[in-house]
């Protein structure tokens, strides 16, 4: 089994242009986790997910990599929170984008499983290998449905 | 000493040791400075050339290693990395933030202060590592530009640096190198050190300061941390601020006490590890053990190492003896003509190239000098003024200090880029103005 079988082939995706608060729509309405970015060509960009929108609501000086790791002398109420996240809906989705590790559509099974467990995600982007355009898109859900299936 | 290590040693093929040497030496300033190799890659392979074509031995790169430096630096990184656990610099940074109402200008005032007293006591790099973060949260808290504190925080680690034996590299090997004490450091160069504090925040004030303004909501958000849950492990901030005041005290009274300054620092991450340890299993010890150790800056740790061979090998040649012969026959023997050179040639010469270097080149080319100067006695105001010069001269460019870089590596993913040029055009006059009072003060001191 490889990826192009385990993969949705016809994902919702975002284009770079979007702003935070489609995006958001989106995720919300659909309750999806992880929302591939892609350009006119159907290339590849990223990934837009719930960790970016949780990023959009903290500020800018916890998230970087040498950043505090320690916030809890912050005392801002859930009001401030949803203020910085409203400031910010204009933003392009471009600009918050996660760069996942992709498949390939001939990656094997136990390969993207293991890319969702090192990864720390749920959803793996399966791009062609030459011109990195989305073919699909492996959810954690769609392989266990495949797994579940093969025992029943 | 001069030539008598070099002719322990049989050079190859012949060739004249002072030429291999100092080739040796130009061509490791040179690939240091394009950065395109890493330093300490750079400065390893330099010692080795100079021992394998014979310019020194073994036995002579090992003397030229000053273990003095080594080891007080790998003391202190130590020390430091189970500090910086603890959330105190955090909590300084609110601390101070909160004391001033979260005025704009007063908080760049204090976090300028909060980083030129922990830069005077710690490396400037970690310095500003911890203290940084915690300035771009409240700057976007009160919807400031970071730039101004930014700037301000650049100069303050390197002028805090500059006041006592521990605080930058260059005094650590000056101090080293000339049994110069901590308490000398601090009573020659503390006190000018708090004129030029306090004179670089004028130009600041009124390019920047006057111009900050926060909403009373904004200020508000700031006042409303809590500084005291910036302070993760109470037990172990204890533990930490009782062996700095421990080591600090060592550095005061290691002359009385017949100690060096690495006893003291490496005595003292000893101790600092064992307390932090205790009640730990053994595997557990060996984890945090380790994660201290990974802490040090190996990268400067070899550098050090490997310059200090080349420059022995260097020195024992006699070109340094040369060199300063040179310096003494252009200023005629004069020792302010001699001060005012080294001054500013090191400020210059550090805002552009890596101080470190520069300094290990500079001390035994001083030392050459001694004889001229009725003496090491009379070498005083020479090593003042390398020390101001190569400290102070790292604010210059963003390239001067490696806490710059950090800083504008800072500001550049906060989306508020430093640029060179634009750092430079402002950093480097304000950076000549404490070298101009510098001069004044080493002219109405020593000389």
């Amino acid at each position: 089994m490889n990826a192009k079988i385990l993969m949705n082939p016809h994902p919702m995706t975002l284009r770079p242009s979007d702003t935070v608060a489609t995006a958001a729509d989106r995720i919300l309405k659909h309750h999806l986790r992880h929302l591939p970015v892609v350009d006119a060509q159907g290339r590849y960009l990223g990934t837009f997910s719930i960790y970016s929108l949780l990023k959009l609501t903290l500020p800018k000086a916890v998230l970087d990599k040498y950043g505090l790791d320690n916030v809890s002398f912050i005392t801002e109420n859930i009001g401030d929170l949803a203020h910085r996240l409203d400031g910010r809906r204009e933003d392009l989705v471009q600009d918050w984008l996660n760069i996942h590790e992709v498949a390939h559509p001939d990656t094997p099974a136990m390969e993207v499983m293991l890319l969702m467990l090192n990864g720390r995600t749920t959803s793996v982007p399966v791009v062609d290998k030459t011109s990195n355009r989305l073919e699909g898109i492996v959810s954690f859900w769609d392989v266990l449905e495949k797994l579940m299936g093969e025992n029943a | 000493m001069h030539g008598s290590e070099a002719s322990a040693a049989s050079v190859l093929f012949g060739l004249n040791p002072m030429w291999v040497a100092a080739i040796l030496f130009a061509i490791t300033y040179i690939v240091v400075m394009t950065e395109k190799v890493n330093r300490a890659i750079v400065s390893l392979l330099a010692a080795g050339l100079m021992i394998v074509l014979g310019v020194l031995n073994q036995e002579a790169a090992i003397r030229g290693i000053d273990f003095n430096t080594i080891g007080l630096l790998i003391g202190m990184m130590v020390i430091v990395a189970i500090t910086r656990q603890s959330g105190v610099f955090q909590f300084l940074a609110i601390w101070s933030a909160k004391k001033v109402n979260a005025n704009p200008w007063g908080i760049l005032v204090m976090i300028s202060l909060v980083t030129a007293i922990t830069s005077a006591f710690l490396d400037n790099v970690t310095t500003v590592l911890l203290v940084v973060p915690v300035t771009l949260l409240i700057t976007e808290e009160l919807k400031v530009k970071p730039y101004p504190y930014l700037f301000s925080m650049i100069f303050a680690s390197n002028i805090g640096g500059t006041a006592t034996l521990i605080g930058d590299p260059p005094n650590i090997m000056i101090g080293s190198a000339t049994g110069l004490t901590f308490n000398d450091f601090a009573y020659n160069l503390a006190p000018i050190i708090l004129v030029i504090m306090a004179a670089t925040l004028i130009p600041i004030y009124f390019i920047w300061g006057r111009h900050l303004k926060a909403t009373p909501e904004d200020r508000q958000r700031v006042m409303q941390f809590n500084e005291h849950e910036a302070v993760t492990d109470p037990r172990l901030l204890k533990q930490c601020l009782g062996v700095i005041g421990l080591v600090i005290g060592g550095f005061v009274f290691a002359k009385a006490l017949h100690l060096e300054a690495a006893t003291v620092a490496m005595t003292g991450a000893a101790l600092l590890l064992l307390l932090a340890n205790l009640g730990r299993d053994a595997e557990h010890q060996s984890k945090h053990v380790l994660e201290a150790f990974n802490e040090v800056e190996w990268i400067t740790i070899f550098f050090f190492v490997g310059l200090f061979i080349v420059v022995h090998g260097v020195d024992g040649t006699g070109l340094l003896k040369l060199l300063a012969d040179k310096m003494l026959a252009l200023t005629g023997g004069n020792l302010t003509a001699t001060s005012m050179i080294i001054l500013w040639s090191s400020a210059i010469l550090s805002a552009i190239i890596d101080n470190i270097p520069f300094v290990a080149t500079m001390i035994p080319l001083i030392k050459a000098m001694a004889p001229t100067f009725g003496g090491p006695e009379g070498l005083m105001p020479l090593w003042w003024a390398l020390s101001l010069g190569a400290c102070l001269g790292g604010n210059g460019t963003l390239i001067g200090a490696s806490a710059n870089l950090v800083v504008a590596g800072f500001a550049e993913r906060a989306g508020q880029p430093i640029r060179f040029i634009q750092y430079t055009l402002l950093a480097f006059p304000i950076m000549l103005m404490s070298i101009a009072i510098s001069m004044v003060y080493l002219y109405w001191r020593y000389l």
